[in-house]
């Protein structure tokens, strides 16, 4: 009697400690997620601020390219505009191929390259693309470590039944149009 | 002008497209602040810089690294910078005072990669002077030394001001990492293997095997863990202090005592950098 009471109760601490600490490292994958988010979204804002100076600074040398212009102004509204996550990587997104049409644009007009300010812009924009993308990186990282949190024996039994589900990752393929899913519930 | 609208539209390219391919391989461990794996640098050169970059921590406690590859394998510069300052953790922790200046000899590229903390003082338009007004002329005609000792003092006073040392005050937060763990549980080991041995009892190292599991039970919060460590800990415990008396009572008498129940030996030099992380700031050039 006494003896299988004790049996037990130390099974019970035992499933009861497994619960306890996967329920705690899922929440800090997912806690890790988020703030990773952050840091991209941080980098999204500098890029977002730096549109304006760029755009300004090459206006006046292409002015008659009003097209891409008035997509990147759109592009800017709908990021500002963008409440969920969701919605902010699809902007973003659409920041991007505005931005990188204008790049090439800007390819055909060599006397952009004699102003000293064009220059430090674009390499302030480098620096900032490159910042997105080592950001967008350790983003999926997180996401990695998470989702296979969740898939692997025995963990995933108590994420299914605490709700947790798989993160998705940053990835637009081929088509630019697919935008890249973030969902930061939970 | 025309390659930087490139290299962005490339990099946009990545981001749009794809999850970025890497090819990124750790070339080896940092063996101080200067670490030429191409040799383009004599000894004495190596040593000038390496005495101006270890005084500059000693000051500063900022961490300034150069690191010469031979070759990217493929990988851009920018994704094997920021893996490299990862890796080997340029830059103390929580700070991230760290600042690496990588040249791939072969691709002939050069980057100023710049910790998360450093990003205020050193901004990637002065990266971008430094690499293309000072490296790129030097290295253009072959004078790698005389280019990064200039960039070296470029990036030095850019830096200055940001951080000074706080005392000895590396080990204030105690959020170690596992591999500082391990470094710890090695020396206590060693430093418990030269007591138990020493000392003439045999349940000592029952008994601190059974305040360990105790310890590890509380600071990992649960019994589960608590109580495998006790019960594994007191009979590994008691064992060690077994083997370890037995060896110095062997060493003693063969008057060849083992290498663990001697003293300190103190290594001097370089200790590794301090965890430090950037996020892709800086710049990139070629020559």
């Amino acid at each position: 009697m006494n003896k299988s009471l004790i049996i037990i109760g130390v099974l019970v601490l035992l499933v009861g400690g497994f619960i306890w600490s996967t329920y705690n490292s899922l929440i800090s994958a997912n806690e890790s997620i988020n703030s990773q988010w952050a840091q991209v979204e941080t980098q999204y804002q500098r890029r977002f601020d730096l549109i304006p100076n760029l755009v300004e600074s090459v206006k006046g040398i292409m002015s008659q390219e009003e097209k891409i212009f008035s997509d990147l102004a759109e592009a800017r509204a709908n990021y500002s505009g963008a409440n969920s996550s969701n919605q902010k990587a699809e902007a973003a997104t659409q920041i991007e191929s505005s931005l990188s049409r204008l790049l090439v644009i800007m390819e055909n007009y060599p006397e952009l390259k004699s102003g000293e300010n064009v220059q430090t812009l674009m390499v302030q924009l480098e620096g900032t693309e490159n910042r997105i993308s080592t950001e967008r990186k350790r983003y999926n990282d997180a996401v990695q470590i998470f989702n296979t949190k969740i898939k692997r024996f025995p963990s995933n039994i108590i994420a299914k039944q605490l709700g947790f589900s798989d993160k998705a990752y940053f990835e637009a393929e081929s088509g630019a149009e697919t935008s890249p899913k973030v969902d930061l519930k939970n | 002008m025309i390659s930087r609208l490139t290299k962005i539209f490339a990099i946009l390219t990545i981001i749009l497209f794809s999850s970025s391919v890497s090819a990124y391989h750790n070339p080896d461990q940092a063996s101080g602040f200067v670490n030429d794996f191409a040799g383009l640098l004599s000894v004495e050169q190596k040593t000038v810089l390496e005495n101006k970059l270890s005084s500059f921590e000693k000051e500063t406690s900022n961490e300034i690294s150069i690191a010469i590859i031979k070759s990217l394998d493929g990988d851009t510069i920018e994704n094997f910078a920021t893996e490299l300052f990862l890796d080997w953790g340029i830059g103390k922790d929580k700070k991230d005072n760290g600042v690496l200046l990588l040249v791939a000899k072969d691709d002939r590229e050069m980057r100023i990669e710049v910790g998360y903390g450093m990003e205020g003082a050193l901004t990637d338009a002065q990266s971008y002077q430094i690499i293309n007004r000072t490296l790129k002329p030097a290295f253009q005609k072959n004078n790698y030394f005389e280019g990064l000792n200039e960039a070296i003092d470029q990036i030095i006073s850019a830096t200055k001001g940001e951080y000074t040392v706080v005392g000895n005050t590396d080990l204030k937060s105690l959020n170690l990492s596992y591999d500082s763990l391990a470094w710890i549980a090695l020396l206590a080991l060693v430093w418990l293997s030269s007591i138990l041995g020493r000392s003439k009892s045999w349940w000592l190292g029952g008994f601190i095997g059974a305040i360990l599991g105790v310890g590890l039970s509380l600071i990992k919060g649960f019994l589960y863990f608590g109580l495998v460590s006790i019960a594994v800990l007191i009979p590994f415990g008691l064992l060690f202090d077994y083997i370890v008396s037995k060896q110095y009572k062997k060493g003693k008498s063969s008057g060849h005592l083992p290498w663990w129940i001697g003293g300190g030996n103190g290594r001097g030099g370089f200790g590794g950098f301090g965890g430090g992380m950037s996020g892709g700031g800086g710049s990139s050039g070629k020559w």
